[in-house]
């Protein structure tokens, strides 16, 4: 990782474009004339094209971002609203900036996807500077990768001032002395392991996870009956590819208990 | 023909999601925010070693006594590897979307944890939660023996002690027994214990 074995001193920072008090003032009398017409002129900075379809993907008809008035244009120098996509590659830094400045003062710039935000999963990379807010000043950041339509919509809802962001940062510190609790403490710790593993052997790590929660439920609350208990968890099961599987973890219960 | 248009668009009806005004319809197994349940996490750092972008961090404090998880919403890809890999389910996926902010130290939360240090060299090695978490899946993989771990001189003998089948009850009190041990200290219990007990197996140290 290039941030963390090469001396931050010894990398290459770009300086961002800093704002002035007056910019800020006039940005905030933007928002408040802007009502519904929105220009939007989105920068590709790098990014893989994901961000660019869920852009057009709030744009057609079924998230219509135009109730909105924001409206897509061509050229920077109609925008209200620069949206910048990808981690900022080294080559499309002067290009970014061009577009910037292009665009008439006062503008809102956003920073779209994870890409956008911090780098994401470039963030490391070389030939990246790992985020808009390296050389802009950025108002609003999605996250995302990509952002899904409803994102974005709430994304600029935020942007103009519309809704109130509802992530706030938070840090915890938690008193010594805490337990976790055990999963499924009722039922023998090799059983649980190996019908866990089956299940998730069967059906992958997040849907045999389910499953296998599914089924150590039953046999925690089973009762007197657990096979009768499990064998109705089968036969109520709509799924035949989830019966299946279940039907494997009842074997493998079987021969964990006569073992 | 434009009477079947009207009554073409009258049998459609409207198409567009109402989202900001409506809650929007997400579909089963919607990858969101991962949402992070700080009492049932143990700080092993599973989901830091998976995380493919990074968001996820584990860092020791500069005074050594805390170790801290923390997630940057903004490089996050919400691929979900954190909520597979987590061992006591800590980490979920969950199916809240509007993580858009102003400002960028918002996209950040974090959770610092209480640090063990090993009983014989006093380095950091754990987290408190995660070795107290260990030592009582231990005991109920045992059978309910619970040794108190970190006795020096039971942990130099346990790795001379006829070697026992992975997961039988002298086994786990073998586990148990050097659970208050760091990796260096038991590594050396081990290096010491095979010198000791080459003579017997014909001289042969590997």
């Amino acid at each position: 990782m290039l941030e963390a074995s090469f001396p931050a001193a010894l990398q290459y920072q770009p300086d961002p474009v800093v704002l002035d008090a007056k910019m800020a003032e006039a940005k905030a009398k933007l928002l408040e004339s802007i009502k519904r017409s929105v220009y939007v002129y989105r920068v590709d900075c790098g990014g893989c094209n994901g961000c660019e379809i869920e852009i057009f993907g709030t744009i057609t008809a079924a998230f219509d971002a135009e109730r909105f008035g924001i409206k897509v244009v061509p050229s920077p120098r109609h925008a209200d609203v620069l949206v910048y996509t990808g981690a900022v590659t080294r080559a499309m830094r002067m290009p970014a900036l061009r577009a910037y400045h292009a665009a008439p003062d006062p503008k809102i710039v956003v920073s779209y996807g994870a890409c956008g935000c911090t780098g994401g999963i470039f963030h490391d990379n070389y030939c990246v500077w790992g985020g808009t807010d390296k050389i802009l000043p950025v108002d609003v950041f999605i996250p995302g990768c990509p952002p899904t339509p409803a994102q974005t919509i709430y994304g600029f809802a935020v942007a103009l001032g519309l809704l109130d962001q509802k992530l706030h940062a938070s840090h915890h510190v938690e008193e010594p002395g805490f337990a976790a609790p055990l999963a499924f403490p009722d039922v023998p710790y090799k059983v649980r392991v190996a019908i866990e593993r089956e299940a998730r052997a069967l059906s992958g790590y997040r849907w045999g996870k389910e499953i296998a929660d599914e089924f150590l439920d039953v046999l925690d609350a089973g009762g007197a009956d657990v096979l009768g208990a499990v064998d109705a968890l089968i036969e109520r099961e709509p799924d035949p590819r989830r019966a299946e599987v279940l039907s494997a973890l009842r074997r493998v219960l079987m021969a964990k208990v006569v073992a | 023909m434009m009477l079947k248009l009207f009554k073409e668009i009258r049998k459609t009806g409207c198409g567009t999601v109402g989202y900001p005004y409506a809650p929007l319809d997400l579909p089963k197994g919607y990858r969101g925010k991962p949402s992070h349940d700080e009492a049932a996490c143990i700080a092993c750092g599973a989901c830091a070693v998976a995380c493919p972008p990074n968001a996820i961090s584990m860092e020791l404090s500069s005074e050594q006594d805390q170790i801290t998880w923390a997630i940057n919403y903004g490089r996050c890809v919400f691929c979900g590897r954190c909520e597979e890999v987590c061992p006591t389910f800590a980490v979920k996926l969950s199916e809240e979307f509007e993580l858009a902010v102003m400002s960028k130290d918002d996209l950040e939360e974090s959770c610092a944890y209480p640090v063990a240090t090993c009983a014989r060299c006093g380095k950091p090695y754990a987290s408190a939660k995660e070795i107290d978490y260990a030592r009582r899946v231990l005991a109920q993989a045992g059978g309910g023996e619970a040794a108190g771990g970190g006795a020096p001189a039971a942990a130099s003998e346990a790795p001379g002690a006829p070697a026992a089948s992975a997961g039988s009850p002298a086994d786990v009190a073998a586990s148990l027994s050097k659970i208050g041990l760091c990796l260096e200290c038991r590594r050396r219990d081990d290096g010491v214990a095979a010198v000791r007990h080459a003579p017997a197996q014909g001289g042969a140290l590997c």
